[in-house]
């Protein structure tokens, strides 16, 4: 299979990609790309909280109205301007009445929402909040706090305590995560691990999905193109798709290694200043995996990629034929981000060793978690052996499709062709 | 001797048969034709030769024994269906299909540059391979086949889509490996090409083949009790006559079989008392049309 006409078509790949200037474009772009969605995210993130709010607090407790009044006077919001508020004095029995007065105004948006806080929910802290988007968490970020300590405070007014004793009352309480790993220290926690875990997660998934489809297109040119009956006369079709594969997988991980350059310099050197709680935690050795799960990620799924193409003779069917793989690429990948919430979840762990799966949530994990080394060597060989088999699979397809022109198969006649001596 | 033997070579898609039980040989330095309808099993028996599909049954030897890289190392092969890669450099394409047969370095550069120059394409060894014409990427289809300087050429259906200078070149290409002393196969539906330039034959139709052999003998084979014949005015008289098997009007010529192999002067007397002009009349010629007609059946005609 590896001889001088696989390194021929090799050889050819890497030509063609590394000098072209779509190698060049895409390599300077993703990083801009990636950059400009996280901003996104932030500036979105940001906007939404600037939004004006305009609330009722209803009580029927001048003591509650009051002392809530005072603590959102004292709020940056408020003194900024962007949240207003009228507070009204109500008997509980006539609270429904009023409520349907105001349902207008809060249907057509001129109140964002009406906070009604009955004295008799005192003990049990609970605030009614009715609005046409009742579940307005940055609203919430920015009252709660006010809320909570008025009530607080009127709770604890007739008893003796100390202001010290309440202020310990009033306090939420803080959990800070520390990483604890096989290393001497134990680091305190911030956001960069999870923050890279995304990255690199996405950039796994894009990469696979466009060097996927690039080899997809590029087989099924050469296919209505003929050009590949002359190179059939040269060399087999295992030989073509494995020069095909390799070329490619050369070229994309030269180009992952040149994204992943500055994380390197990131975690190698202190040229860049970051807040520390940015700085994710990371060893060369995890980058020198991640680097290695990519190039067989990269074959099994570009051969994969390459057996769609060969199966099609036109890029609009073979679009058709594509999306059971990316599935394969798509839930791994949702069940790598859903790991920010708990990465040693009986899926994730499932998921991390499973065929497919294992080749984007493992690095996933490992970025979030310590793994065990058997785990990690254990997912390496489970996914060499897929790899070895896909192989196997996708050349009997590659080698009937590639010279069959015409009418689209049907998928019973591919499985069939797995059947078939040649 | 037979460098190239077919035998029992059969093919099946889904349950039909496409080639069925061929078998034939290719001696050395000849030119061969493998002659049939479309869709007769030409192409497939062309790929099963080259291993480009694998036989159901069968084998293709190549001096004895079963082919191998070896053999696919010293083909050229232009398929029907010709293509190059439409982005790449005309002197890199060249060079790359010549590196997969094994060739590569200053002498098959230099050669490279030579054919080009013949084809008056030099100054396009550095344009894409799409910017050219389709006559000129056709040209670029021919040097690729013969420049790794191939021992057999394997030409499927040769002359299809190609313009008559072209259709010229190519036909120069393969006299000029004929004089090399390389054997050339090709595939062709159109039978005065295989006429004119085939040595040996092998028939093919519906899959099988009806007659295979070298292109003389076959002609003195049947040739016999035949007649070809160009004439002006109503033959059919001859119809019923006794002494004729069939007629077969081929346009241009008309062939009549007869009975019995001495009644040649009996019929050209037939003809003068009947008053029929006679523009051509030859005794023992017979056109491969004509042969495959007689082999493949009536409805075989309008190949």
């Amino acid at each position: 299979m590896f001889n001088k006409r696989t390194l021929a078509i090799i050889k050819r790949e890497l030509k063609m990609k590394l000098f072209s200037k779509s190698f060049i474009l895409m390599t300077l772009l993703v990083p801009l790309f990636m950059i400009g969605i996280f901003s996104v995210q932030y500036f979105v993130q940001s906007l939404s909280g600037e939004q004006r709010s305009d609330l009722i607090v209803i009580s029927d407790s001048d003591e509650i109205l009051n002392k809530v009044q005072n603590e959102i006077f004292q709020t940056g919001p408020f003194k900024s301007g962007d949240l207003t508020t009228r507070f009204e004095k109500i008997e509980l029995a006539n609270f429904k009445s009023k409520l349907n007065e105001f349902k207008p105004d809060i249907l057509e948006q001129r109140i964002t929402g009406v906070i009604f806080i009955p004295s008799t929910l005192l003990q049990s802290k609970g605030v009614e909040y009715y609005s046409s988007n009742p579940n307005n968490s940055s609203l919430f970020y920015k009252i709660k706090p006010s809320i909570n300590k008025a009530l607080v405070e009127i709770y604890f007014a007739g008893k003796l305590l100390t202001e010290e004793e309440i202020k310990f009352a009033r306090k939420d309480v803080e959990i800070n995560g520390f990483r604890v790993s096989s290393d001497e220290k134990v680091a305190e926690e911030g956001y960069g691990n999870r923050i890279a875990m995304v990255l690199f997660s996405f950039l796994l998934y894009m990469a696979l999905i466009f060097s996927g489809s690039m080899t997809m297109n590029a087989v099924v040119e050469e296919k209505s193109n003929k050009i590949v009956e002359v190179l059939l006369s040269s060399a087999s079709s295992t030989e073509l798709m494995a020069g095909k594969i390799l070329g490619t997988v050369i070229v994309e991980v030269i180009q992952m290694a040149i994204w992943l350059s500055p994380i390197v310099l990131l975690i190698s050197t202190s040229w860049f200043l970051i807040p520390a709680e940015f700085m994710p935690q990371m060893s060369f050795g995890f980058i020198l995996y991640f680097l290695f799960n990519y190039a067989i990620a990269l074959i099994t799924y570009v051969a994969l990629y390459a057996t769609v193409g060969a199966i099609f003779d036109n890029p609009q069917d073979a679009q058709s034929g594509v999306w059971p793989l990316l599935m394969l690429i798509m839930i791994p990948f949702f069940i790598a981000l859903g790991m920010e919430a708990n990465a040693q979840s009986s899926l994730a762990q499932i998921a991390s060793l499973f065929p497919f799966s294992s080749l984007i949530v493992m690095p996933a994990r490992m970025i979030l978690v310590e793994v065990p080394l058997w785990q990690i060597l254990l997912s390496c060989a489970i996914n060499i052996v897929v790899l070895l088999g896909i192989f196997k699979l996708a050349g009997k397809i590659y080698r009937i499709g590639i010279l069959l022109t015409g009418k689209k198969p049907k998928w019973s006649e591919v499985f069939g062709w797995l059947k078939m001596s040649s | 001797m037979n460098v190239l033997e077919v035998k029992n070579l059969t093919k099946r898609f889904n349950g039909i048969i496409a080639v069925d039980k061929a078998s034939f040989s290719v001696t050395e330095g000849s030119v061969f034709g493998l002659i049939g309808r479309n869709g007769a099993g030409k192409t497939t028996t062309i790929r099963m030769m080259l291993n480009i599909y694998f036989p159901d049954e069968g084998e293709v030897l190549f001096k004895g024994s079963k082919i191998e890289q070896d053999f696919k190392d010293s083909v050229g092969y232009l398929p029907e269906e010709r293509g190059l890669y439409k982005k790449m450099k005309v002197i890199d394409m060249l060079l790359f299909l010549a590196e997969l047969k094994g060739k590569k370095g200053n002498e098959v550069n230099k050669s490279a540059l030579q054919y080009l120059e013949r084809f008056d394409l030099a100054d396009r060894k550095n344009s894409k391979v799409e910017d050219l014409s389709k006559g000129n990427q056709q040209k670029i289809q021919f040097i690729s086949t013969v420049l790794h300087d191939p021992d057999f050429l394997i030409f499927d259906e040769p002359f299809s889509g190609l313009d008559p200078i072209n259709t010229n070149l190519l036909k120069e290409i393969i006299l000029e490996m004929k004089s090399k002393g390389k054997v050339v196969i090709f595939s062709t539906h159109l039978m005065e090409f295989a006429e004119k330039m085939c040595d040996s034959i092998a028939m093919i139709d519906k899959g099988k083949i009806i007659l295979n052999g070298k292109l003389s003998e076959m002609k003195e084979k049947y040739a016999s009790k035949n007649v070809s014949l160009n004439y002006q005015g109503n033959i059919s008289f001859l119809n019923s006559h006794p002494m004729i098997e069939s007629i077969e009007d081929y346009g241009n010529t008309t062939g009549i079989k007869l009975k019995n192999e001495n009644s040649d002067q009996e019929l050209l007397k037939l003809l003068m008392a009947n008053n029929i002009s006679i523009k051509k009349f030859n005794v023992d010629e017979i056109s491969l049309h004509e042969i495959f007609v007689l082999l493949a059946g009536k409805e075989a005609a309008n190949v």
